[in-house]
């Protein structure tokens, strides 16, 4: 398909949507309106039953503002797979907008950090009653603003193809900021995206380690475990590299972009999850072993809270989801050919990775005191009622729902960049063999 | 931009069996000078056998010092070979040909020399074969709970993966040098050489092979050094030790410090051996943006572990950060440590033209392993002095000379040891060198040529 082309293709499927676009949006309307009832029945419950909720917004957090890392990482690695499914990871930062609605009652509900163990040792802030509150924020924050200041720069070229094929006016002129695509904006933009992508990156990894030790760690008395924040971090990784490859498959399914996303990308990301579902394992086994061997009470009791006693079923979930199967299947070339087996394992992982974040936060948020010195007893499980169904539930529709809505907004695929892979890729022979010339850019 | 020119097959046959069949005097001389000093280090071991451990000042409650540091920094080196022989392999980056064998060579001679290191610290260095479950007629098993037996078992794994993995790949080269010597040397070649004839089979069956072991030893790379922090971490009688970040925090720290290290032979081979065609500034800037993205994940896992030792305001650990903020001469160590380690390299290799500058990133590199090694002493001793709550039971420590002596040696072992098998094997693989050239290719995109390579469709 000649360059023009891919740009009419491409923005005619933004602009003009389906009847099953619209059925999906209705869907997710509705159930997120479910979420909303489900969360105003929660209003006046006590902190221990909010377990839930906050692992619905941990989950979103790990999936949908990792996600835009799987552009931004495989960006900084030049290769040129990356460049079909950069979009529709880099578009996952909206959600980023629908996620800080939902930290809103985490920060009213997160104690105070008075008299138990807390990363904000210094008591930096003059009332230590705003932190971590404060800081939590801005970093949140931060990250949704950086977010989004990534997917515009990456998206300005396309917004001037749309603004060009609409005649110039309307809200594509507005987004496309005067872009004429002259040398020196193509250099800006590309100096942008390294500046924005890096600071995402470290972003994101700051607000893993905020959310996992205030929102968390923080809650269970004796629960110090370095390697926490980093096993939060892997996950999320994993997570989304998950979303991007099941979003890369109904894409090409159903929202007929099949031309657009070739295997060489599914395979590309396929060993990108198999690697993290083998981090996965490792970072959990690290602080397994570590509070196992030394058998030391406070420790034991810790690795029953979060794996071994009311919440096994979760862990086991997690553990059997997210790395034992996804390591088992991944492993098996075939499969990882097969971007319908590609997807059935990223959706595994995913169910995996919302049972691995239920086990931890719910069991975090389950104690009533925080702070005692040690854990000494592991309370009994909470398990889910019907407003948390529908606040899971609802959470999940909210996010896809903002998603797709910003399809309409934003082309799913990036134009420029399926312009640029055209310009260096060449096919050529050697000897008996078709090959591909692939060019380096410096 | 990259800076090459087109050499033929022969060019390339000529000038990297140089090394082998050529050698230079300098060679002589520094390998003369080298193991000079590893004899140095052989009269010391040869004394602390004779007159016991207790010359090195080793007592409650610094049992670990100087050589468990140098095993941990050595480990730590070994873990280049992997990094940029099987990953790279894997993810077939092309940058990775001119170091691999480079990489994999300093990991066997690192592993050999760390495995050195626990044996000297054993004072009865004849049962260090006590580790291994040899015999059954003494009733005494080894205890697989202990952190003695984890490391000899798991190093050793690591150390004959690694030199399977260099002999598969030193195959086609070794029948190379068959070709052209003779006498008895050209007999133990022929050996080597396993009859290769460069047959399509033999080629499809040796790249398959060094994927399986790429991807078998993986795990392995990432074990091994695991298991090492593990004779830390499990402890609960050092509480600085006893963290869950120890694992990661020594795997990405050994690849920070081994990839340096690799970059540092690349530029000195390329000095010694008149390398500059094969060897560019494409290669130790590829490097270089990668030991960036390393050394920035090695810092996010070091803060983690200085935070968390804060986190719970437990005074063991508390006064531990408090020796390495505070107390001389602990606190200029850890300045220096972080200064060589992170500072001043990592903004520096933001910067392209230091990135592609020789002399730039042999210093930088360089200063990485001086601040890495000091990493592993800060972790090490400092936990020791201070494991205890009751401050009567704290001790000192300051290094003997025989330790000095003895870990100025390791490092002459290494440098020796990577000499002698440049004299015998080329340190750059033949095949990857043609094959690049094969691979090789250039497209036109408007006015720009830009580089490109051939890949399967």
């Amino acid at each position: 398909m000649a360059s023009e082309e891919v740009a009419r293709d491409v923005l005619q499927r933004t602009f003009v949507k389906g009847g099953r676009y619209r059925q999906a949006v209705i869907v997710l309307a509705a159930v997120f309106l479910l979420g909303v009832v489900g969360f105003i029945l929660k209003l006046g419950q006590d902190r221990t039953q909010w377990g839930y909720y906050a692992a619905t917004f941990s989950y979103l957090f790990t999936v949908a503002q990792t996600a835009p890392v799987v552009s931004v990482a495989m960006r900084l690695a030049k290769n040129h797979w990356r460049r079909p499914l950069a979009r529709a990871s880099e578009l996952f930062a909206v959600v980023g907008l629908f996620n800080l609605l939902l930290f809103i009652p985490l920060l009213i509900l997160l104690p105070s950090i008075e008299g138990r163990n807390t990363i904000w040792i210094l008591g930096v802030w003059p009332s230590r009653f705003y932190t971590p509150h404060i800081f939590d924020t801005l970093m949140l924050v931060g990250l949704v603003v950086l977010g989004l200041l990534f997917l515009w720069t990456a998206a300005v070229p396309d917004f001037a193809a749309a603004r060009d094929q609409r005649g110039g006016q309307g809200r594509y002129a507005f987004l496309a900021m005067g872009w004429q695509g002259t040398v020196r904006q193509w250099r800006v933009q590309r100096a942008l995206l390294g500046l924005l992508g890096g600071l995402y990156f470290m972003d994101v990894l700051t607000t893993h380690f905020l959310i996992a030790s205030d929102f968390s760690m923080g809650l269970v008395p004796g629960w110090v475990d370095s390697i926490y924040p980093a096993f939060h971090a892997i996950t999320g990784l994993q997570a989304a590299v998950a979303v991007t490859i099941v979003t890369m498959f109904l894409l090409r399914t159903v929202g007929g972009y099949r031309e657009y996303l070739p295997m060489e990308s599914f395979w590309g990301l396929s060993k990108i999850l198999l690697a993290l579902s083998l981090m996965w394992f490792y970072f959990w086994w690290s602080a397994f072993i570590t509070f196992w061997y030394g058998r030391m009470p406070v420790e034991q009791n810790i690795v029953q809270l979060i794996m071994f006693g009311p919440y096994r079923p979760f862990f086991v979930t997690a553990f059997l989801f997210c790395c034992i199967f996804a390591i088992g299947l991944l492993i098996w070339n075939p499969l990882r050919k097969s971007p319908a087996a590609l997807a059935a394992i990223a959706t595994m992982i995913l169910v995996g990775g919302f049972f691995d974040r239920m086990r931890l936060y719910v069991s975090s948020w389950s104690l009533a005191t925080t702070t005692d010195h040690t854990l000494t007893t592991v309370p009994a499980a909470i398990w889910p009622q019907v407003p948390d169904l529908l606040v899971i539930a609802g959470g999940l529709a909210g996010a896809v729902l903002v998603y797709l809505l910003a399809t309409r907004i934003v082309p799913v695929m990036s134009i420029w960049e399926m312009k640029e892979l055209r310009l260096y890729q060449v096919p050529r022979q050697l000897v008996r063999r078709r090959m591909l010339s692939l060019g380096k850019p410096d | 931009m990259q800076d090459r020119r087109t050499l033929t097959d022969i060019q390339v046959n000529e000038t990297l069996t140089n090394t082998v069949l050529k050698t230079p005097l300098l060679w002589y001389v520094i390998v003369a000078f080298m193991g000079g000093i590893v004899l140095l280090g052989v009269l010391a071991v040869g004394l602390l056998v004779n007159l016991g451990q207790g010359l090195n000042g080793y007592n409650r409650p610094v049992m670990w010092a100087f050589f468990l540091t140098n095993m941990v920094f050595w480990i730590g080196i070994s873990h280049a070979g992997v990094m940029l022989s099987a990953i790279l392999r894997l993810a077939q980056a092309e940058f990775r040909r001119p170091a691999t064998r480079a990489a994999e060579v300093l990991t066997v001679f690192a592993l050999a020399t760390a495995g050195l290191m626990p044996i000297v610290h054993l004072g009865r260095l004849w049962r260090a074969y006590w580790v291994f479950p040899y015999d059954f007629s003494r009733g005494i098993w080894p205890d697989i709970r202990s952190q003695a037996v984890w490391d000899p078992h798991a190093i050793s794994t690591y150390l004959i993966g690694s030199s399977l993995f260099i002999f598969v790949a030193l195959i086609p080269d070794l029948a190379v040098l068959r070709d052209r010597t003779t006498g008895i040397v050209h007999s133990i070649y022929t050996l080597l050489a396993l009859g290769w004839r460069g047959t399509v089979r033999q080629w499809r069956l040796q790249a398959i092979a060094g994927i399986i072991l790429s991807a078998l030893l993986l795990p392995v790379f990432v074990s091994v050094h695991s298991i090492v922090s593990w004779d830390f971490s499990m402890l609960i009688g050092v509480p600085s030790w006893h963290t869950t970040i120890f694992a990661p925090y020594f795997v990405i720290g050994a690849v920070h410090s081994g990839v340096a290290g690799v970059i540092t032979v690349m530029i000195l081979m390329r000095w010694l051996f008149g390398w500059h065609d094969y060897i560019r500034r494409e290669h130790i800037d590829s490097l270089g943006r990668l030991l960036f993205v390393v050394a920035l994940a090695w810092f996010f896992f070091f803060m983690l572990e200085f935070m968390f030792g804060l986190y719970h305001q437990e005074g063991t650990e508390m006064v531990v950060r408090e020796l390495w903020l505070f107390h001389a001469p602990w606190n200029a160590i850890f300045v220096i440590f972080i200064l060589t380690a992170f500072i001043i390299p990592v903004p520096l290799w933001l910067f392209r033209s230091v990135r592609r500058s020789f002399p730039l990133m042999f210093f930088t590199t360089i200063l990485v392993n001086i601040g890495m090694w000091l990493e592993r002493f800060l972790l090490i001793i400092p936990g020791l002095m201070r494991k205890q709550p009751f401050t009567f039971s704290w001790g000192e420590y300051a290094p003997s000379v025989f330790e000095i002596i003895i870990i100025t040696a390791t490092f002459a072992l290494v440098a020796t040891m990577i000499l002698l098998f440049a004299r015998a094997f080329p340190l750059i693989p033949l095949g990857d060198a043609k094959e690049a050239r094969v691979l090789r290719d250039e497209i036109r995109i408007g006015r720009r040529t830009v580089q490109a390579v051939l890949r399967e469709e």
